[in-house]
């Protein structure tokens, strides 16, 4: 018992954890090929829509007015950036809580629970895999909008961004992590999953400018971390702004990330407990 | 693990274990908020008691049974002590560290088998799926490499390592459930219902492996099953669990040794009547169980008529009559040998295979 127990706390062996499940999940997609036609063909489609609505309300991709809220009269870069962000909100809200489900369907969960190991590394491990997966389909929408829409990166813009990016990320891993504990004790977590992707779609500014929003709704619209990562995202990609001028929303992404991680451990522990007791552990 | 006033060293032990589940109820959208209904008490209408303060004492080294019918608690016991259920009362001690204040140094200590081959990635290899579980036990990389290569070469996939489950055999599957368990060396293995769903070539392989890994790799291994041949065969000492409670707890020997005194006639027949239990309880009251295990007529097993206890070896020219009335076929007529179906009918007038009633 002595090794394993000197092995049992090792920083490594934490980090493995986490890699292991990312390795496994990139295994079950590789397992599902068909993955790669949506990876294909969506990327292409999804802009279309925004083009289209553009041209029918405006007459063209640029408008004077939208620039009053936005700071850039571009639309496309605007919604580009948009809904990269959001496709980070989306694989958190849905991935990891769906994927407890899942394990729980083929009879896994009650050996993952059983094991020696702080579940939240497998957590962690989940979570990671679905940004993976956001990061791929991003970087495809982001290839798609500087070959046809001209959107500009620079390399000095790149850190900036991946940096407000992975803060918005750590903060969505502790909302991953509560809807993994309301999968535990409710067995889906999809509908709440669903309700908070529209809190989130209605009031950061997905696919509009948060200045645009009545006064309740920017209210609501600055509780939420994605707020503060478009705005930030959007300050360093479109308007050039330099990182430094964004400490505030810097500030305000880390104070949320705290309160998430804190709050996702805590309810994932209790609700674990709950059905630990209540029997209810492995159903599905 | 631990002593006792004998002196024996132990490496489970359950002290007033109990569990019970309590029926749900609709507590309306915001009831989970509400406090658990632990209050309840046991035996209160809705509660099903699953554990009812179980007592054991497993040996360091043995192998031990945990014989009973289905829903009996065999289940429940084995996700108490891998820590998958927390119990309501009492606690276990396993490996010398306790169930509830060391959950992680017990997991550590324990491999299990439980819900069979259904618990794998069946869309991964045998291998991927063996190193996956290996890096949750924080083994090093190259000792999982080495350590799973070993173990599918113990139980004979290595050629097919590389193939997904999903194109493996249900046995196949069950060796590398049985694998898993064995990743991290540990100590004490729980095994619940191993051999389910077997064809006998793959239970007897199974078998021979956990006889191997008891005698020859001296691990304690706790094994609940329903099958008393298996328990017979394979168990130093038997627990005997009925409706959570454990009823006998001895060596198979000492446990038939019990019966062994009594008079056990068993009938064997075709096409008993359907009441076959109760219309030769009314013909011979003083015979203090009969049960009746019917034979699968699709297969053409014939049923069997056991008379246990009292007058059973005067009465059996009554109930040799009474089924001939009924148009019974009987084809042979025993003064048999005890076996734990005999020790388990004794004890709790329930039958292992149905977890009836035959007293009723």
């Amino acid at each position: 018992m002595t090794t394993q127990s000197l092995e049992m706390y090792s920083f490594k062996a934490n980090l493995q954890i986490v890699w292991s499940e990312v390795v496994k999940n990139f295994k079950f997609l590789m397992a599902y090929p068909v993955i790669f036609v949506f990876w294909t063909i969506f990327p292409f489609l999804w802009f279309i829509p925004f083009v289209f609505q553009g041209q029918a309300f405006v007459g063209s991709l640029q408008s004077a007015e939208f620039e009053k809220f936005a700071g850039t009269p571009d639309y496309i870069p605007f919604i580009v950036i948009g809904a990269i962000l959001n496709g980070y909100v989306l694989t958190s809200l849905y991935g990891v809580g769906e994927s407890i489900r899942r394990e729980a369907y083929r009879g896994t969960l009650d050996y993952l629970l059983s094991s020696p190991c702080n579940k939240a590394f497998i957590l962690i491990g989940k979570a990671l895999s679905e940004s993976i997966n956001s990061t791929i389909y991003a970087a495809i929408q982001l290839a798609v909008g500087i070959f046809l829409f001209g959107i500009e990166i620079t390399i000095g813009i790149i850190l900036p961004t991946v940096l407000i990016i992975f803060l918005l990320i750590l903060g969505l891993y502790g909302i991953s992590l509560m809807l993994a504990g309301v999968s535990l004790q409710f067995k889906q977590a999809h509908d709440v999953a669903h309700t908070l992707e529209y809190v989130f779609y209605v009031f950061s500014p997905v696919r509009y400018p948060l200045g645009s929003l009545p006064f309740w709704a920017q209210v609501i619209g600055r509780l939420l971390p994605l707020t503060y990562a478009l705005v930030a995202v959007r300050s360093i990609m479109l308007l050039k702004q330099n990182i430094m001028g964004l400490y505030q929303e810097i500030f305000l992404l880390l104070i949320m990330d705290i309160v998430a991680i804190l709050l996702g451990f805590y309810l994932f522990n209790w609700m674990e407990k709950r059905t630990k007791s209540s029997g209810a552990i492995s159903h599905y | 693990m631990f002593h006792d006033e004998s002196n024996d060293v132990y490496s489970i032990q359950t002290i007033n274990l109990a569990k019970s589940f309590r029926k749900k109820k609709h507590k309306g959208i915001f009831g989970f908020l509400r406090k658990n209904e632990k209050e309840k008490p046991r035996g209160h209408k809705g509660v099903t008691v699953a554990l009812d303060k179980v007592n054991l004492k497993i040996h360091t080294g043995e192998l031990f049974g945990l014989l009973g019918p289905n829903g009996a608690g065999k289940t429940t016991l084995v996700k108490c002590l891998s820590t998958i259920l927390i119990p309501d009362e009492g606690t276990a001690i396993i490996n010398n560290f306790d169930i509830r204040k060391q959950t992680a140094l017990v997991r550590a200590s324990l491999g299990m088998v439980i819900g069979g081959e259904r618990t794998l990635y069946w869309k991964l290899t045998a291998r991927d799926n063996l190193i996956y579980f290996a890096s949750l036990y924080k083994m090093p990389r190259r000792r999982i490499r080495e350590r799973v290569d070993e173990l599918l070469g113990i139980m004979n996939l290595l050629d097919r390592a590389d193939e997904r489950l999903e194109d493996y055999s249900t046995g196949m599957r069950q060796k590398v459930a049985i694998a898993r368990a064995l990743l991290h060396d540990p100590p004490v293995l729980l095994l619940d219902e191993p051999t389910l769903g077997l064809d006998p070539t793959f239970s007897r392989q199974i078998r021979s492996q956990i006889r191997k890994l008891s005698k020859k790799e001296k691990k304690t291994v706790l094994l609940a099953t329903h099958y008393m041949e298996e328990a017979d065969e394979l168990c130093d000492r038997i627990a005997i669990i009925n409706k959570g409670g454990i009823v006998a707890a001895d060596t198979p020997n000492r446990l038939k040794a019990m019966v062994r005194e009594t008079e056990i006639v068993e009938v064997v027949c075709y096409n008993p009547p359907q009441n076959a239990e109760q219309y030769l309880k009314s013909l011979c009251p003083d015979v203090e169980i009969i049960t009746l295990i019917r034979g699968e007529v699709t297969k053409g097993s014939p049923s069997r008529i056991k008379l246990i206890g009292g007058n059973a070896e005067k009465r059996i020219g009554t109930v040799v009559d009474a089924l001939r009335k009924k148009n019974t076929q009987i084809t042979s007529l025993n003064i048999s040998v005890p076996t734990l179906e005999d020790v388990f009918i004794k004890l709790t007038g329930a039958k292992l295979a149905e977890g009836g009633d035959a007293r009723q």
